[in-house]
């Protein structure tokens, strides 16, 4: 029973996306109860290292948000959650995770539509790819 | 284990408190407040608690120069080991370098993926999946994106080896199966995953039905070696490093034609660990090179600054700025290294090594892998171009 | 932080969170978290009742971490950190965890999973405040003095107003004389003031001003420091005898050379202005008979104009690939000049060819009105078949006709947009502040902070910041003054306690931090062993994080974002014991 519930993380900044996910809620746009949001002040706070924990630990899917280009309240924070994204993605696929498990979207204070709908849609990408193969819940140790 | 079997182990119930081995230290030398000598005392003094939260613990390089010095023969790199084991039990970890990424990709490794990862391999590279000879690759293409502002291709090194391979008639079966040897898991005190990661590397060899490894990176060299054996038992293959193997067909290299001098970085775990000194001295001086030994070489070589991608802050820096000093005073224009890890850490320090602003000069040397040098050296009908 | 003595207060917002979430078992299961040692449910946590409990519970139970459980804390988090202020606990070692926005509101049919989204949300924000650490706010002393770039209209109008405020202010132009493009128009729109006389005005305001120092032929060379405290060079430019401050013992002017003076600013205003694109290469543009509508109003001016027919064509080199944007200003300033030639040149025709007349607002659109009544033509061509303009004539093709038209003509004035001033891209940089893709100055928010950059205490008025109507771009300046007033009437500013710190053992000095960060916090410093390590400025450190994320070692932390704590959350919002986010069977 049930369909495939994928877990995702998604990194907001703290100016744009998080506030993007604010105007969702205040416009009560429902979207699929299967993103965790952690606020970070600016997207280009968002490393490699915490990418690959979430994906370490078993998450079906990681979504980075942040401002729009040219909107970046720390100027161009932004440019650098790009290079962190593309770089974390070359890595998954060399482990051979679906680099379409990623993604960095750019959603401004005044897209709270727009927020919902990545929720939606990242959703059914993921649950496309279905479960990760890793964390507790993959298949673990062949022995 | 706790303290009492470690300090039987490593033979630190030994120390005879004479402080060579801080005398011999390369961290010590660069960060005073750090003492091999007093970390073990302090163990014996009975205070294994406040070393597992001390930050030092992660200072230790694991380069082995005290062990060699050491006149009761104590075993200080197995004793830091032991002791991040426990502090790993303890919940404590080091100061992971990249944002702990290294770790990330060793503990994925550790779980069910079906890695992409053989993207390195050129078509005019001879390869096969089933062979006589397994090539262990290790993490040269997750080096590639991880240090590529470094301008450092590491893949290189798999490239050139293979190719060398090929010319004294060894076509290596690689595997997309391989994982991290797990030898920088071991050294952040992960036992479990170090275990794990080396379970299925020997399935992964096995599968492949090869007799011999052949090893590009000494650290994975090592770790088979030395630790593979305590944690999953005696391994049904050969293993070598590519200079050893390198240094027994040295006709069929034909190598020559060089003309340039260089120096050459001696590993700490293909030297000082597994005593391969001389094989890649001799490949050198076979190209033709003109090698000139910096001041601390062969056993006294100093470490390259940064092991187990921890802790890798101002004092790797000194260490790696005093050794790329020393490589440039003995006149050789490039360093040579027989570790991808050497490379991309003393290519870090090389970058910021000058200052514009203050007209300070960069150090006039290059570095490059000991594999990429024999390339070099090879008759060019053998390039396959 | 295993000491760490955390309180969860969960907030029904009235109906708001418990009417889809189940607060009650958000709270239960709050109890079983490591280092929850009190959790309370409040109907309001915001409300004045709510605040006091939050209050008497950290002194109560010796709370030293607050997890709020309610709305955003983009709105109230400022609000909770007061009553933990309050409370004597430092406002940092509050952790707020949204249920409402990011649960209640959007899962309003899963009352299931969002009790159960909740609860991972309440699981995060408890982790992380497990590990949160008091922070400082830094204060520093304000310099009650401006710095004013530009000494066109705008820029004296912000200095007039911040120097009779009692501030003083050190007004820098670069050209010889005050008073910018206002000296090269004619009449104002739409009152038909005379623009000389209205700028010739500012100006002796501005010279008889004692808390003006105008700095003629001069230009802002380096700008350091920040908010409160910005060092500034003012060196001279070259435009022949004329510079440099204009006080007679002014101790920058030694002999033949000049210079450059050093000043100290709380806050700065750019008021840099604009220039008109010159239209060369486009319509036969030859400065004589085919001239833009600014040599027009130079010409007005000059009481030169003997016109029977003219010509007029909006849009030029605008609103184009290479110009998308439009110039605002253009038609209503094309409007002035036909009824001007209008005026001067009775029984004159004008024809205005023009794409979309944008006259913004009620006062402009009867302007537009007004010129039509007084017979001004307007055609509307079509971008894709531009007109021409040959010898004696322009041919256009009439949309609204379906006609091709041959005007014929004695003048051809083209309306070309404004375009960022030059030198306009250098002082973004000397200020760090950036421009956007057509090299006006970009504002920190387009509507919350118009008038500011994202570095805070420099400010921005006029057509430096985008092309705009006077009475517009005068009101900026109003503006602007007042903002930079916010700052400079306050003896202190405190920055904020969420900056980065340096580890200096684990600093290689390799410089990504310096490299990276817009705002200039980071430097390197020899330290006395003769290594560089990094130092953060932490008046100057915005707390974005970006020099964290890309030190190689982990010795920058972001603080309140440590990589610790963000690990925690992740590691938290993927605990294993559940077996997946939502309710209901994984596979």
């Amino acid at each position: 029973m049930g369909e495939f519930q994928p877990r995702i993380v998604v990194f907001a900044c703290n100016w744009c996306s998080y506030a993007g996910a604010d105007l969702a809620g205040a416009s009560r746009i429902q979207y699929p109860p299967t993103t965790r949001v952690i606020r970070v002040m600016c997207s280009g706070r968002v490393t490699p290292g915490f990418i690959l924990e979430a994906f370490h630990l078993g998450a079906d899917g990681v979504l980075v948000t942040g401002c729009h280009p040219g909107d970046c309240h720390y100027i161009s924070g932004n440019e650098s959650a790009v290079v962190t994204v593309d770089k974390t993605a070359r890595l998954l696929k060399l482990l051979g995770l679906e680099v379409e498990r990623l993604r960095l979207e750019w959603i401004s204070a005044a897209e709270g539509a727009r927020f919902a709908r990545l929720m939606t849609e990242f959703t059914e990408q993921v649950r496309q790819l279905g479960p990760t193969p890793l964390g507790n819940r993959g298949t673990g140790g062949e022995a | 284990m706790d303290f009492e079997q470690i300090l039987h182990r490593t033979r630190a119930l030994l120390c005879l408190d004479c402080g060579k081995c801080t005398g011999s230290c390369p961290v010590s030398r660069v960060d005073v407040a750090y003492s091999p000598r007093r970390t073990i005392e302090s163990v014996l003094g009975g205070d294994p608690e406040a070393l597992i939260n001390d930050r030092y613990l992660w200072s230790c390089l694991t380069c082995g120069l005290c062990t060699t010095r050491c006149p009761s023969d104590v075993d200080y790199p197995a004793f830091v080991i032991a002791a991040r084991i426990e502090a790993r039990k303890a919940s404590v970890e080091g100061p992971y370098a990249h944002n702990g990424v290294m770790q990330h990709l060793m503990g994925i490794m550790t779980q069910s993926v079906e890695q992409d990862r053989m993207g390195w391999l050129t078509g005019e590279l001879k390869t096969v999946t089933q062979g006589e000879d397994f090539y262990f690759v290790g993490c040269l293409p997750y080096f590639d994106v991880l240090f590529e502002e470094l301008g450092v291709v590491s893949t290189d090194t798999a490239r050139n080896a293979v190719r060398l391979m090929n010319a004294v008639g060894i076509t290596p079966a690689v595997s997309d199966d391989e994982r991290c040897c797990g030898a920088d898991l071991l050294l952040n005190g992960d036992e479990e995953g170090f275990r794990e990661l080396a379970r299925r590397n020997v399935g992964v060899i096995a599968a492949s039905g090869a007799g011999r490894v052949i090893f590009t990176c000494p650290e994975c060299y090592n770790a088979f070696r030395d630790d593979y054996p305590r944690y999953v038992g005696s391994l049904p293959f050969d293993l070598v490093h590519i200079a050893e193997l390198l240094a027994g067909h040295l006709d069929e290299l034909g190598l020559d034609g060089l003309d340039e001098m260089v120096t050459y970085q001696d590993p700490c775990r293909l030297g000082r660990y597994q005593g391969i000194y001389d094989e890649p001295r001799l490949l050198i001086e076979a190209t033709g090179a003109n090698l000139v030994e910096m001041r601390k070489n062969r056993a006294n070589a100093v470490c390259c600054g940064s092991t187990g991608w921890v802790s890798c802050g101002q004092c790797a820096k000194g260490i790696q700025m005093a050794r790329l000093r020393e490589a440039e005073e003995t006149g050789a224009a490039t360093i040579i290294t027989a570790c991808p890890k050497c490379r991309i850490h003393l290519s870090c320090a090389l970058k910021d090594a000058g200052d514009e602003a203050e007209e300070r000069r960069a150090i006039d040397v290059a570095l490059e892998d000991l594999t990429g040098l024999l390339a070099r050296a090879m008759p060019r009908d053998e390039l396959g171009d | 932080m295993d000491t760490a003595r955390v309180g969860v207060f969960v907030c029904h917002c009235g109906s708001n969170i418990a009417g889809h979430v189940d607060v009650e078992a958000v709270a239960e299961y709050s109890r079983t978290l490591p280092g929850v040692v009190f959790v309370q449910r409040n109907l309001y946590s915001c409300s004045d009742g709510g605040l006091r409990e939050i209050k008497a519970a950290v002194a109560s139970e010796r709370l030293d971490r607050v997890v709020v459980a309610a709305c955003t804390p983009r709105t109230h988090e400022p609000l909770f950190q007061e009553a933990c202020r309050e409370a004597d606990l430092n406002p940092y070692l509050l952790e707020f965890v949204n249920i409402r926005d990011q649960c209640s509101w959007v899962h309003m049919k899963e009352p299931e999973a969002a009790t159960q989204k909740a609860k991972d949300l309440v699981r995060m924000g408890v982790a992380k405040a497990r590990l949160l650490e008091p922070l400082d706010e830094q204060e520093v002393p304000v310099e009650p003095a401006a710095l004013v770039i530009g000494g066109g209209i705008i820029g004296m109008t912000a200095a007039l107003n911040l120097a009779n405020r009692g501030f003083p202010v050190k007004l820098v132009e670069r050209e010889p004389e005050l008073g910018g493009m206002m000296l090269r128009l004619h009449m104002l729109y739409p009152t038909r003031e005379d623009a000389l006389k209205v700028v010739q005005e500012r100006i002796a305001e501005v010279r008889r001003h004692d808390s003006i120092e105008v700095f003629t032929s001069s230009v802002v060379s380096s700008v350091k420091g920040f908010v409160g405290n910005y060092d500034v060079m003012i060196e001279e430019v070259g435009h022949g005898e004329a510079g440099g401050a204009e006080t007679p013992d002014d101790p920058g002017r030694c002999g033949d050379a000049p210079v450059p003076r050093s000043a100290t600013a709380g806050a700065i205003i750019v008021a840099t202005g604009t220039n008109v694109l010159q239209p060369d290469g486009m319509h036969g543009y030859d400065g004589k008979r085919v001239i833009t509508q600014l040599e027009l109003e130079e010409r007005f001016r000059t009481n030169r104009l003997d016109v029977g027919r003219v010509v007029m064509i909006q849009c030029v080199g605008a609103r184009c690939a290479e110009r998308p944007y439009c110039s605002r200003i253009c038609c209503t300033t094309a409007i002035k000049n036909a009824m001007e030639i209008k005026r001067c040149c009775p029984g004159a025709e004008v024809y205005i060819l023009y794409r979309d007349a944008e006259t913004q607002g009620t006062r402009y659109e009867a302007y537009y009105t007004q010129a039509r009544e007084a017979g001004v033509q307007f055609v509307r061509y079509d971008v894709e078949r531009p007109p021409e303009v040959l010898e004696e004539r322009v041919l256009v093709y009439d949309e609204m006709l379906g006609a091709r038209l041959s005007i014929p003509c004695d003048m051809v004035v083209l309306s070309t947009p404004l375009v960022a001033a030059e030198g306009a891209h250098e002082l973004a940089q000397t200020l760090k502040v950036p421009v956007d893709e057509h090299g006006f100055f970009l504002e920190a928010h387009v509507k919350l902070r118009p008038l500011d950059f994202a570095t805070d205490g420099i400010y921005v008025a006029g057509t430096a910041r985008w092309p705009g109507h006077l009475e517009e771009t005068v009101a900026q300046a109003y503006g602007a003054a007042a903002r930079a007033a916010t700052i400079l009437s306050k003896e202190h500013v405190r920055s904020s306690g969420i900056v980065a710190r340096v580890s200096e053992h684990l600093c290689r000095g390799c410089g990504r931090c310096v490299e990276v960060c817009e705002f200039g916090a980071p430097s390197l410093e020899e330290t006395s062993s003769g290594v560089k390590v990094a130092h953060v400025n932490m008046v100057m450190c915005k707390g974005c994080g970006v020099c964290a994320s890309v030190c190689p070692t982990g010795a920058m932390q972001a603080r309140h974002f440590t990589d610790e704590q963000v690990t925690a959350m992740v590691r938290a919002a993927l605990e294993p014991a559940l077996p997946s986010f939502a309710v209901g069977d994984r596979s």
